[in-house]
């Protein structure tokens, strides 16, 4: 049975200049899947509707998941034969609900004089009106038999797999390159989404987080360690509830001061049954992460 | 759906968890935190300190570069306190090009190896050296890294190799074009042009003549440009006009021509100069 949360919380330069949170997330678990999403709103000066923006982009991603599980039997039965057509289709069905629930928010919700006194008309009109709202979005679908992500700007995905291990799993698409953040509100949005999918590894527990917690980590090594020790304490969830709130603002804080937002599902029973491996890990990654800081702390030059 | 609806059913969603200050501050002395573990990073800065250990470095000269970078370390610390947490990559050129360490350092952590000179000045290897490591998948792989590179380069003669040829590679990293860049010419023998090659600017470059001065100057540069190199500068002071990654390079390495500049008219030794004294 999956069970799972998710928290956003706003980061400290948010607090500072008074903008409101532009992250937002949610997680749904039913019987037969399970969802964790989180969305992370450009906040800057032309997209100054992001907070809605990520806000519609995770209904959107929810709601798209549940129309395609509608015909549970049928989605099941073709997803590991035609995973990669089918992701593509989940990509634009939830690019098209964002846009929809965007252009009703904008014709509810007319850009008020205030808003336009940022720009000059000039400036204003340069603006594609979806512009207002761009968001990051990344996605981890849990199902019975297989799991998928997909993602579209900076974020992180990761999953732990029956070996105990942390992996970031999703397959990066070229056509978005690391150096330009892609967008839900881009034209060519639906080609920019970076996806993954396997069927071959039981998933004991996926997590999304938005790229506050990324660059909250000195390294990589320490940011996928983290996800297993989460993993390691979910078995006492409500205990672990505060510890997770705690922390994630901590990191909002004293990291790098951006909104955070960390997003998770998990398998109840799965993950029972594998506590050992995933409590030896956490053990071999202190031990590890020991001899990594001995060896980066040798000299190499020649002394006096 | 909404998110409303998500949350009734069965599910959750969080716009944003909302905290006072009061409640933060109680949240945040929570101790019993199993994911301590893994310990928060500030945003990160790399100082990148590009130093000539050849044959003519012997002496005093590497008596005091090695003194003042000893003293340094504590300053660069004070740098780092509030909100920044510096890094240190120390880059050794004579006939070797030698890393002090293999990564960069936390600055809490650093701890300087007294260096020895010999042998030759070859730059042009250096420069290779520094392209090849200053990426993502090298030396700047830190999830934590805010900030463009400080890159500071101290040598005290003419190249033995050909340096125009390091330099032309290093010149296409984005790392180099966007990093803070200044230079240091220990004695009369270092050589002007070639230092403002480097650094593209005159006003990044100085002198240092004597032993007194020598450790006036690397301070200078080292604390100005890591002050500058860890300032914020995403939106300019009226927070109406957005500034890209030009705008800000370009306006941080203007300051850093001004400070020093300044700094360096300010400063006064007495002490006796290299070429007459070592």
């Amino acid at each position: 049975m999956f069970n799972g949360f998710s928290h956003s919380v706003k980061g400290a330069s948010h607090e500072k200049t008074g903008l409101v949170c532009q992250d937002s997330s949610a997680y749904k678990v039913c019987d037969d899947y399970a969802v964790c999403v989180v969305a992370d709103g450009h906040g800057s000066k032309k997209h100054f509707r992001s907070n809605m923006g990520s806000k519609f982009a995770v209904e959107a991603t929810i709601a798209t998941v549940d129309r395609f599980y509608a015909d549970k039997e049928s989605f099941e039965a073709s997803m590991p034969k035609n995973h990669r057509m089918i992701i593509k289709n989940i990509q634009k069905q939830i690019i098209s609900d964002w846009n929809k629930l965007v252009g009703e928010h904008l014709k509810n919700n007319p850009v008020t004089d205030e808003e336009k006194s940022k720009f000059t008309e000039e400036e204003f009109e340069a603006i594609p009106p979806e512009s207002y709202y761009g968001t990051t979005l990344i996605v981890g679908v849990a199902g019975k038999n297989f799991c998928f992500g997909v993602q579209i700007g900076d974020g992180t995905l990761v999953a732990l797999f029956d070996d105990g291990k942390a992996v970031m799993p999703m397959e990066y698409n070229e056509a978005a390159p690391a150096n330009v953040t892609a967008s839900m509100c881009n034209s060519n949005a639906a080609g920019m989404f970076s996806a993954f999918y396997r069927d071959k590894q039981k998933l004991i527990a996926m997590f999304t987080s938005t790229d506050g917690l990324y660059t909250s980590f000195g390294s990589e090594f320490d940011f996928l360690d983290y996800h297993t020790i989460i993993t390691g304490q979910l078995g006492d969830y409500d205990n672990f509830s505060k510890i997770i709130v705690n922390n994630l603002t901590k990191r909002a804080h004293f990291g790098t001061e951006d909104d955070i937002s960390l997003s998770c599902v998990y398998d109840n029973e799965l993950l029972a049954e594998k506590l050992g491996t995933i409590v030896s890990e956490i053990e071999a990654n202190k031990q590890r992460a020991a001899e990594r800081k001995a060896k980066r702390l040798e000299k190499h030059v020649e002394t006096e | 759906m909404n998110i409303d609806d998500i949350n009734k059913q069965g599910a959750s969603a969080s716009p944003a968890d909302n905290y006072s200050s009061a409640q933060s501050n109680d949240l945040l002395d929570f101790d019993d935190d199993p994911l301590s573990a893994t310990g928060v990073s500030r945003k990160s800065l790399v100082i990148f300190f590009l130093i000539d250990t050849s044959g003519s470095m012997k002496g005093k000269k590497m008596g005091e570069l090695n003194t003042v970078m000893e003293e340094l370390i504590p300053e660069i610390r004070k740098v780092g306190e509030a909100d920044t947490e510096v890094k240190v990559a120390v880059l050794t050129f004579s006939t070797d090009v030698k890393w002090m360490y293999s990564t960069p350092i936390p600055i809490e952590e650093f701890e300087w190896a007294r260096l020895r000179a010999s042998g030759v000045t070859s730059l042009g290897a250096a420069l290779k050296e520094l392209n090849a490591r200053m990426s993502r998948n090298g030396f700047l792989n830190s999830p934590s890294l805010s900030f463009a590179p400080v890159i500071f380069l101290m040598t005290d003669g003419y190249p033995s190799d050909d340096y125009k040829a390091g330099l032309r590679e290093l010149q296409a990293n984005s790392w180099y074009k966007f990093g803070l860049k200044a230079a240091l010419g220990i004695g009369s023998e270092a050589n002007d042009n070639i230092l403002t090659e480097f650094t593209g600017s005159p006003d990044t470059v100085v002198h240092a003549y004597s032993g007194g001065q020598l450790a006036q100057m690397i301070k200078i540069i080292a604390v100005t440009s890591s002050q500058i190199g860890s300032k914020s500068m995403t939106l300019s002071d009226d927070t109406s006009h957005e500034l890209g990654e030009e705008d800000v390079f370009a306006a941080k390495q203007k300051l850093l021509g001004q400070q020093i500049q300044e700094l360096v008219g300010k400063s006064e030794t007495d002490d006796v100069p290299f070429d007459t004294g070592w």
